[in-house]
């Protein structure tokens, strides 16, 4: 357990309940937003290891978000992965090519989430 | 179909220039805007066509009618000239006649006696052609009526002849009688007499003749010069027929094809969707009418096209919602209950294991139907469009029997494979023949008992390639084999099982479909059910 620190942005709080729980019992930290804006701000705060970005959001949606991230030099670098319900068919292939640098549909399996996280982490330190 | 849109706006444009062009003629424009019917002006045309060949024959025959009467005319000239000719002739003749009664040296070997006699006999035959020369002046001896303008000359010859044939008759002829008595100053004053009125026979005679040979040169020459000017006047009335009628269906037919060929850009612009032009017919006829109607179809299309554009995306938008809205919660849904089996917050019993799994597979299959309701939705709507590449469907049939296998392997049911050599690559959508392959060998394993087989076969049959999925399961009635491809329905087996969304089949006949392919189903009860679908072999070699 390397202690990475994850920024999850979720409106949901069932959800982020849940992706919380899974995270920490892993070995993560995790920050927490509720907003894009408030996401945007914590990851230049923070500078997490790893963004987990919903797409539908109550202010700016997933794709802005990680716009304004990549804007910043600070965060320009940070992974970041969709987390998102839409999940319809050609959603994943919309997603990877607005600039994300992976894909998560909702509902997730939690052993599925949990290797796609460690995957960016890691390949986020290498 | 709005990626379409800009590239055809060129074109559409370019069926509008058209009609412009058309309509920089002004006769085309003033024929176009007549306000009759096409009928009526197709009628004018040909009526007017046909007048114009009525006129030029008229003309053909009045032409021909004059050439004749100066045929005629010429004929009795002529007939007069050769009468006239004939009486100068005569008169010659009297004159050579009368000359060896005047001169010669043929006295000299004559006898003063002979002279006599033969010079009487002379004058006495000289008489009588006089005679004849009047008589020769009536109109019944010329053989024609003699125009007024020759009746003055024809007079002066006839009173000219009478007073020379008394001079001969009267004055000379008596002289003979009285030989002795008479002197040399009574012949030569009787004889100049005489030559002075044959030679004012001559000089009329050959005026007459002459006058009249003239006027058949005159004549001659005026009918050239007629018949010259006549043909020239028939060449250019009918070269001017010809033109006006070519110019008449040049612009009619112009100002009903240029409305054609506009109304038909039109009505192509409209077949490739393109609803944004109006045709611009200036015609008061039918093919006006016609144009209005196109604009009126027109524009009620491009009503309805908005309205449905509109609809299916809202429809779409529905879908897209209805989807995360369900997703969102199965995520918490299933997300716990994994967490919770794997105990990752604590250890957790065998009976709440075993809920927790059925937590999370009625989840998994809640997430199924969502799929596929949503992918039906697509479909009926129109909007599901095939991910076409070229694929092995061998490799997909492989991968299908493994992941059907573990279970197959617990209901203690065979599954065999068998493919055809030549069934290798085709053209599809992998990810829905994967479903659809899937969906038949799961379907096969879940109603065959145990003991039972599953076999799976692909062949290439006149063009296509089938897949075949046969079970030795409870087989399906008759009555149920058209049903159980609907949405939803199932035989009360599948009902009994519990399992699936009951529309796996409606999904499979459907994407199979979309592939231009046919899926059916052959069965017996009590022995087994064969289903098999069949795809559209490639064409081009991989």
């Amino acid at each position: 357990m390397t202690g990475e620190r994850i920024l999850v942005v979720e409106d949901n709080d069932k959800n982020m309940k849940l992706f919380r729980d899974v995270l920490v019992a892993t070995g993560y930290r995790t920050l927490e937003a509720t907003t894009g804006g408030e996401g945007i701000e914590l990851a230049s705060e923070h500078i997490p290891d790893l963004v987990l970005m919903d797409i539908q959001l109550p202010d700016l949606n997933g794709v802005q978000a990680l716009h304004r991230l990549r804007e910043n030099t600070r965060t320009a670098t940070i992974p970041v992965l969709a987390l998102t319900a839409q999940a319809m068919h050609g959603d994943r292939e919309r997603f990877l090519s607005a600039g994300f640098d992976g894909y998560i549909s909702k509902p997730v399996n939690v052993r599925d989430f949990i290797d796609t996280v460690r995957e960016h982490c890691d390949r986020g330190l290498r | 179909m709005p990626h379409a849109r800009p590239d055809e706006r060129p074109s559409a444009v370019a069926h509008k220039r058209r009609p412009l062009s058309r309509i920089d003629d002004p006769f085309v424009r003033a024929v176009a805007r007549l306000p009759v019917t096409v009928r009526t002006k197709l009628l004018i045309a040909f009526v007017g066509t046909s007048m114009l060949l009525v006129a030029v024959g008229l003309l053909g025959q009045l032409v021909l009618g004059q050439s004749n009467n100066r045929v005629a005319s010429l004929g009795a000239l002529q007939e007069r000239a050769i009468g006239y000719a004939a009486l100068q002739q005569q008169v010659d003749d009297l004159r050579d006649l009368l000359a060896e009664n005047v001169g010669g040296d043929f006295y000299l070997v004559w006898t003063e006696v002979e002279k006599r006699e033969n010079s009487k006999a002379i004058d006495l035959h000289a008489s009588t052609a006089v005679r004849h020369i009047e008589a020769g002046t009536a109109a019944d001896r010329l053989g024609f009526t003699p125009p007024p303008g020759d009746q003055g000359a024809l007079a002066s010859i006839r009173d000219t002849a009478h007073n020379l044939w008394r001079e001969l008759d009267e004055e000379l002829i008596p002289l003979y009688a009285d030989l002795d008595g008479t002197t040399k100053e009574d012949w030569n004053r009787v004889r100049v007499r005489v030559e002075s009125l044959s030679r004012d026979l001559k000089d009329a005679a050959a005026a007459l003749s002459l006058g009249t040979r003239a006027e058949v040169d005159e004549l001659i020459a005026r009918n050239a010069n007629s018949f010259a000017s006549s043909r020239a006047l028939f060449i250019g009335v009918a070269a001017g027929a010809l033109v006006l009628a070519l110019l008449l269906g040049f612009i009619l037919s112009r100002s009903l094809v240029g409305p054609i060929q506009s109304i038909d850009g039109r009505l192509a612009a409209i077949t490739s969707g393109d609803f944004s032009g109006q045709v611009e017919v200036e015609n008061r006829d039918e093919l006006g009418a016609l144009g209005a109607n196109v604009n009126r179809m027109n524009d009620e299309l491009r009503r309805l096209y908005t309205e449905l554009e509109e609809a299916s995306r809202h429809k779409s938008e529905f879908l897209a919602n209805m989807s995360h809205e369900l997703r969102t919660p199965l995520n918490a849904i299933i997300g716990f209950s994994q967490v919770l089996r794997d105990g990752m917050v604590g250890p957790v019993n065998e009976k709440q294991a075993e809920y927790l799994d059925d937590i999370t597979s009625s989840g998994n299959h809640l997430l199924s139907l969502i799929n596929d309701v949503l992918d039906l939705s697509k479909v009926e709507a129109g909007q599901f469009e095939l991910d076409v590449h070229p694929f092995s469907l061998r490799e997909a049939l492989q991968r299908g029997v493994v992941m059907v296998r573990e279970r197959a392997t617990e209901n203690e049911v065979r599954v065999a494979f068998d493919a055809d050599p030549k069934v290798d690559v085709v053209d599809g959508d992998e990810r829905r023949i994967k479903q659809v392959i899937f969906n038949l060998l799961s379907n096969a394993v879940k109603f065959t008992p145990a003991g039972g087989e599953v076999d799976v076969s692909a062949s290439q049959v006149n063009g296509e390639i089938r897949v075949s999925v046969a079970d030795t399961g409870p087989g399906i009635a008759p009555a149920d084999r058209d049903r159980i491809f609907e949405e939803f329905q199932q035989t009360e087996t599948g009902v009994g099982k519990h399992e699936g969304t009951g529309l796996g089949l409606a999904l499979s006949k459907r994407f199979v479909e979309l592939h231009g392919g046919r899926i059916w189903l052959e069965s017996e009860l009590g022995r087994g059910s064969t289903f098999t679908f069949a795809l559209p072999a490639r064409t081009t070699a991989p």
